[in-house]
């Protein structure tokens, strides 16, 4: 009779114990299959080093739920990833969106990396009133269409643009390099219109000359007549928003007619990727770049060794701008959920609104993470790279630049 | 303002070799049996592949590699036609659409196949012993891997009129006269036919190595050149060697003063406007008999 009793109540402390240690589902929506399958997969393995820092017993570290353990404040209950594939189709996007929502009962959906597939998840999170809190889509559009449910922590392409003018100024200001005049070479998509459109208002804004306007097209078997038009407008600084093939093709170009520019700052994209790096070689050698993630930036974000060091035994590659996003994405997520310490919805958004947390407690170079009323994160300030000796080194902002900007390099 | 004029004339002249040396091996097969290869793009992205891959082995440069290539690009040429072409061309019912589908569907096979083996990367051929030099004249800039791709061209084309003088050039010119007649006489119509497809594809591997000093090699690179080479082919005339050298002259150059003088994303219309052009008032082409 007392051992059944005792058995009971071991079950009912377990029951207990289990409702108490419940898990916390949260529905990530990406292209795992087809084309833009690579840069999927790598988010999800980014998400899975992100919810085990969040779950796991470890040692404390120096950022937002780096203390692991699970969510405290709702009894160390546990981040449950559901992974859904989007294909990089908004339609399946959607749909798939819905049954994370309806079958696995996810409590906020994070997505996407195509901002196209963005625009359909963040719809149906609308419908459904629970946060869709976006990584890495960068398209300034998202956050302008009146929604509630809808939260950004990375930079969009108009923030990353402004950077780039402040950029000019600062180090006008520190250096002497007074930037008058840019070129803007662009590819002829949305991506290159957008980024082209940005800029060209900025300058005039600030009274840089647009001394070239160069739309090309992408892919094309040869630019040397764009080139030559660069050359010949010999602008201050080069800015081009440009793929991997094309950048690697406009560097070769312009050095077959003996063009060296005085400075490029490209809109990331090809600039970013390693192929062109290798492909570009000797030629890339000084070219800046935007970027919303600093790797070299551990002296003022602590934690970006730990976490790099996780997830390169997990992806066997380094942190990168977009998986540096989904793990903070995640984080910010987590926070929120935990300082509500509930699961409602409401009270999610409710404690997203109310994030404030300073850039140091993250691993990205930004200022921090803080929503305006269109639920885009304000603090999330990009920085410059610049290539020396075949890597990005960060150079703007200064406070967290582990190097001097380079002007004129190889003049 | 005379350097300008000069540098764009001689961009568009070296660019416009390489055009006429890629569309001189679709020009070849197409005047010798009026089948046009969907995949000629896609041989000229694997002898990319094969100078890329021999490159990385060996560390030996694009230029000691170019024989060894096309090489290999005649026995896949010979291969094509003796599996593929040879077996397209003996069906009775839709022939011409089976023409067609046979090398479109190669097309994409040796696509998806480099895609699968390589990855949709962008690879360079780096380090090489020209590249990235330059020889200059003045104001005047002459990249030397285009340069020294513009003289392979040429004495490619010299390679193709020296042996259209041979006794097998005799027997692919009577070939593409008559095919019927040639059996008559003691030619194998079959091998004529093989060796084209050989020689077309080793020129279009060619092309490929000198282009993968210049350029970047993907799974769809061949994509970028095949529709200029169509164009090159339809205005030189079909099956015209000479037409092949002056038409991709004449694209390559119309290229780069349009780009020059209009909106750079506009540098293909003034091609095409010649195309339709030449095809308004000379159907056969510029070189084209009738």
């Amino acid at each position: 009779m007392m051992k059944r009793f005792g058995l009971a109540v071991t079950a009912a402390m377990a029951l207990s114990f289990g409702a108490h240690a419940e898990e916390i589902v949260i529905g990530a929506v990406y292209p795992l299959t087809g084309n833009a399958a690579p840069v999927g997969l790598d988010a999800k393995a980014a998400y899975e080093v992100a919810a085990d820092i969040i779950n796991s017993t470890h040692a404390a570290i120096p950022m937002v739920m780096g203390q692991g353990g699970g969510l405290a404040r709702l009894g160390g209950a546990k981040i449950k990833l559901v992974f859904a594939d989007s294909q990089n189709d908004p339609q399946k996007a959607r749909a798939e969106t819905e049954r994370l929502i309806t079958q696995e009962h996810a409590i906020a959906i994070i997505g996407s990396y195509t901002s196209a597939t963005a625009a359909t998840i963040s719809q149906v999170t609308e419908r459904y009133e629970l946060p869709y809190m976006s990584a890495d889509n960068s398209s300034p559009s998202l956050n302008q269409r009146g929604l509630k449910w809808f939260f950004r922590t990375s930079p969009h392409d108009e923030m990353f643009s402004q950077a780039m003018f402040r950029f000019f100024q600062d180090v006008g200001v520190k250096t002497g390099h007074k930037v008058g005049s840019v070129s803007l070479f662009y590819e002829d998509s949305i991506f290159g219109a957008d980024s082209s459109n940005v800029q060209r208002k900025i300058a005039g804004e600030q009274k840089i000359t647009v001394a070239a306007d160069i739309k090309y097209r992408a892919n094309s078997p040869s630019l040397s007549a764009e080139a030559q038009r660069l050359k010949a407008a010999n602008a201050d600084v080069l800015m081009p928003s440009s793929y991997t093939s094309d950048s690697i093709l406009i560097l070769r170009a312009m050095n077959e007619i003996g063009y060296k520019p005085k400075a490029i700052l490209a809109q990331a994209a090809g600039f970013q990727e390693s192929a062109f790096i290798t492909g570009a070689g000797a030629l890339a050698e000084g070219a800046m770049s935007r970027s919303s993630f600093a790797l070299d930036a551990a002296k003022s974000r602590p934690a970006i060794p730990t976490v790099n060091a996780l997830y390169k035994a997990h992806n066997n590659k380094d942190m990168n701008d977009n998986t540096s996003r989904d793990i903070t994405a995640l984080l910010v997520l987590a926070d929120a959920i935990n300082r509500a310490g509930s699961t409602k919805a409401e009270d999610i958004r409710v404690a997203l609104t109310q994030t404030d947390i300073p850039g140091s407690q993250t691993i990205m170079p930004w200022e921090g993470v803080k929503f305006d009323a269109t639920g885009q994160n304000v603090k999330g300030t990009p920085v410059i790279q610049q290539l020396v000796g075949g890597a990005y080194c960060t150079i703007w902002p200064f406070d967290v630049a582990v190097a001097d900007p380079i002007w004129n390099v190889g003049q | 303002m005379f350097e300008t004029i000069a540098q764009v004339v001689l961009s568009g002249l070296l660019m416009g070799l390489i055009y006429a040396l890629v569309a001189a091996g679709l020009s070849l097969i197409f005047g010798l049996m009026d089948l046009v290869n969907f995949a000629h793009g896609e041989l000229m992205m694997v002898a990319m592949y094969a100078v890329f891959t021999l490159w990385q082995m060996s560390g030996l440069d694009p230029f000691i590699l170019l024989p060894v290539v096309a090489a290999l690009l005649f026995g896949l040429g010979v291969a094509i036609y003796r599996l593929l072409i040879a077996r397209a061309l003996s069906v009775r019912f839709n022939k011409g659409m089976v023409q067609i589908f046979v090398t479109f569907g190669l097309a994409i096979f040796i696509r998806g196949f480099a895609q699968y083996v390589y990855g949709g990367e962008f690879r360079s051929v780096t380090g090489t012993f020209l590249g990235n030099r330059t020889f200059n004249l003045g104001d005047v800039y002459l990249p030397l891997p285009q340069l020294a791709a513009g003289l392979v061209c040429l004495l490619a084309f010299a390679g193709l009129l020296a042996i259209s003088r041979t006794e097998f050039g005799r027997a692919l010119e009577a070939t593409r006269e008559d095919r019927e007649a040639v059996a008559l006489i003691g030619i194998d119509r079959d091998r004529i036919f093989a060796l084209g497809w050989g020689l077309g594809a080793a020129t279009v591997g060619v092309a490929g190595v000198m282009l993968a000093g210049v350029y970047y090699v993907s799974p769809n690179v061949g994509a970028n050149f095949a529709l200029i080479a169509y164009v090159t082919v339809a205005l030189g005339g079909f099956g015209s060697m000479l037409g092949a050298l002056a038409a991709g002259l004449l694209i390559g150059e119309v290229e780069a003063i349009t780009a020059a003088l209009l909106d750079p994303s506009l540098k293909q219309v003034g091609m095409f406007a010649i195309y339709l052009a030449v095809l308004m008032f000379r159907p056969r082409g510029l070189f084209g008999r009738l």
